[in-house]
């Protein structure tokens, strides 16, 4: 199990959850080090006093917070834990999880309990009760120097702690500039919506890998063998296109020739939404269809 | 559609500055040569993928480019999926799309269509030099681009091992739990919250500057754990239906989380 973050409590009414919290992410970036170009020797980053000019190990640095006039007061961990003594989490309210704009979604986090009875049996009922009742707690934590909102909910058999920004921390479309856009046409709209309607399937994140990991370590690789590596052109900008209507006819008709004849080839089942295969199902009159998995219904369909 | 992207999202954290604790004085931080001990100025860094230990490619900026460049400058929307089946999970950064000079029209078309079918497009676009899996969504009149973790980023609950409970959970603390839970539901109105913990800092920050002495106060007991489950569970939901007696449902969650303070302590 990875190292836990930070622990303390989830706090559910009176009911006080010991809790250590884990990154629900790993990390799969390819990273590079600094190395000083001559020598190859790693660059270190070394933390200089400007008043003394000599290196500062850990222990003596301390943290200063400017003020408007350019006065720096120095706080102690002690001093600005006066500002959260609590370390828990504390839940405010419970909402419905489709309520949460995805823009207010930071980073997402587990939830562990300790491991003694108790406080299994308290987060399994929390778990149980948000599962079944379909809400999704929102609560407040602080977590290194900075107060966090999260939305707790179930994710399997366990607790999911996700931080979220506060709504100051996020932009609407007029703070960008993103007002008064000219509305659209009805016919376009109703043509782009049938394409649109022809590429709609499940959302299944195992189809998408991340490619450009892949190629970037390809590249090392070929480096390494003391290969050339091809720089591509720098892409030009794609240009709007001129006539929008045709583009989006060319567009359906290339969809509809990807499908096939038109039919029901298994490849285009395999993509709608287990919603729509069920309504095919039903609509051919498949038996057992509301038991069946989606791979079921896309084999009982292509058969019928 | 030529888009130009904009972050929507900007972090408010207190920034601290890192300083000498006994002379106070600010930190410089030095890139130096760890074989030769001496400062290396910028234009003599390099870049290096280490293959085994001690042992770097290295690799130029053009050269760690190459790989984004393939699909160039295009968000490519590969599938349209209902934006519910999306587990938040996998949403990592918002940003704004806005249409380039010319394009306004194709962007409305994009938009309004997004709208009507009520589904997010699923693509690839490369931000900087990295490409992202990304989410575009029709939200409040414009388009918003979110990008996605890849699925093996994200781990499973299975991965972790949590602990089963020796005895499982009643109905009945099932219910009282559930109970509570109703007592506390609420619409989300993320106006309502505020970072309250930014403001403590600075009151810190302030009382400090005046030569005040900071007595951080005694930490909170978390409790043993919960050991009766059920008494914690009547208590706080008698609690919470005293508290709505007659009270809006937005006064209660406020008052809620004062007095959960106030009964701990």
């Amino acid at each position: 199990m990875p190292r836990p973050i930070w622990s303390g409590s989830l706090s559910f009414g009176l009911v006080n959850v010991p809790v250590k919290l884990m990154s629900a992410t790993r990390d799969l970036g390819v990273h590079f080090n600094q190395l000083h170009e001559k020598d190859k020797a790693r660059i270190e980053v070394r933390r200089v006093c400007t008043q003394e000019d000599v290196e500062v190990p850990w222990e003596e640095i301390g943290r200063g917070y400017e003020l408007d006039d350019g006065q720096i007061v120095m706080l102690t961990d002690e001093e600005l834990e006066a500002a959260d003594p609590k370390n828990t989490i504390d839940i405010e309210a419970f909402v419905d999880v489709e309520e949460i704009d995805p823009v207010y979604f930071d980073h997402p986090y587990f939830l562990v309990p300790d491991s003694n009875e108790a406080a299994v049996r308290a987060y399994h009922l929390l778990r149980r009760v948000m599962e079944s009742s379909g809400r999704v707690a929102i609560a407040r934590f602080v977590l290194r120097t900075k107060e966090y909102l999260v939305a707790v909910r179930p994710r399997g058999n366990a607790i999911s702690l996700t931080t979220m920004r506060f709504h100051d921390e996020v932009r609407s479309p007029e703070d960008v500039g993103l007002d008064g856009l000219p509305k659209a046409k009805k016919a376009q709209v109703d043509q782009a919506v049938q394409l649109i309607e022809g590429l709609t399937t499940d959302f299944e994140p195992e189809r998408y890998e991340d490619e450009h990991r892949k190629r970037l370590l390809a590249i090392i690789q070929q480096k390494r063998k003391g290969k050339e590596i091809e720089i591509p052109d720098e892409p030009e900008t794609p240009k709007a296109v001129p006539d929008l209507m045709a583009a989006l006819e060319a567009s359906i008709q290339r969809m509809k020739d990807g499908g096939g004849d038109g039919g029901d080839g298994e490849a285009k089942l395999e993509r709608m939404p287990k919603k729509e295969l069920l309504e095919r199902a039903k609509a051919r009159g498949v038996e057992g269809r509301s038991q069946m998995s989606k791979d079921e219904l896309v084999e009982a369909l292509s058969r019928s | 559609v030529p888009v130009k992207v904009y972050p929507a999202a900007q972090s408010k954290q207190i920034r601290f500055r890192e300083l000498h604790a006994k002379d106070a004085a600010p930190l410089e931080h030095r890139r130096m040569c760890s074989k030769e001990g001496k400062e290396v100025p910028y234009d003599e860094i390099v870049r290096g993928y280490e293959t085994a230990p001690g042992r770097y490619v290295v690799l130029t900026k053009e050269e760690i480019q190459a790989a984004a460049a393939e699909r160039g400058k295009t968000i490519d929307l590969e599938d349209f999926v209902p934006g519910d089946e999306i587990d938040p999970v996998y949403y990592d950064t918002p940003y704004w799309l806005g249409p380039q000079a010319g394009a306004e029209e194709a962007y409305g078309v994009l938009r309004a269509a997004l709208e009507k079918a009520g589904v997010v497009g699923v693509g690839r676009f490369v931000l900087r030099t990295k490409e992202q899996l990304v989410a575009v969504h029709a939200v409040d009149g414009a388009l918003r681009l979110d990008t996605m973790r890849f699925h093996d980023e994200v781990i499973d609950p299975e991965d972790l091992d949590i602990p089963e409970p020796a005895k499982s959970v009643t109905d009945r603390e099932a219910k009282m739990a559930d109970a509570l839970v109703s007592s506390l539901e609420a619409e989300f109105d993320p106006a309502e919250y505020e970072d309250t913990y930014r403001e403590r800092v600075l009151e810190v920050v302030m009382a400090k500057a005046k030569g005040e002495q900071i007595v951080p106060s005694e930490p909170v007991s978390d409790g043993d754990g919960s050991a009766d489950l059920m008494a914690l569970l009547e208590q706080s939901l008698g609690g919470a239906k005293k508290r709505s007696g007659g009270a809006a449902k937005k006064s209660t969650r406020k008052g809620a989380g004062k007095s959960k303070t106030r009964a701990r302590r």
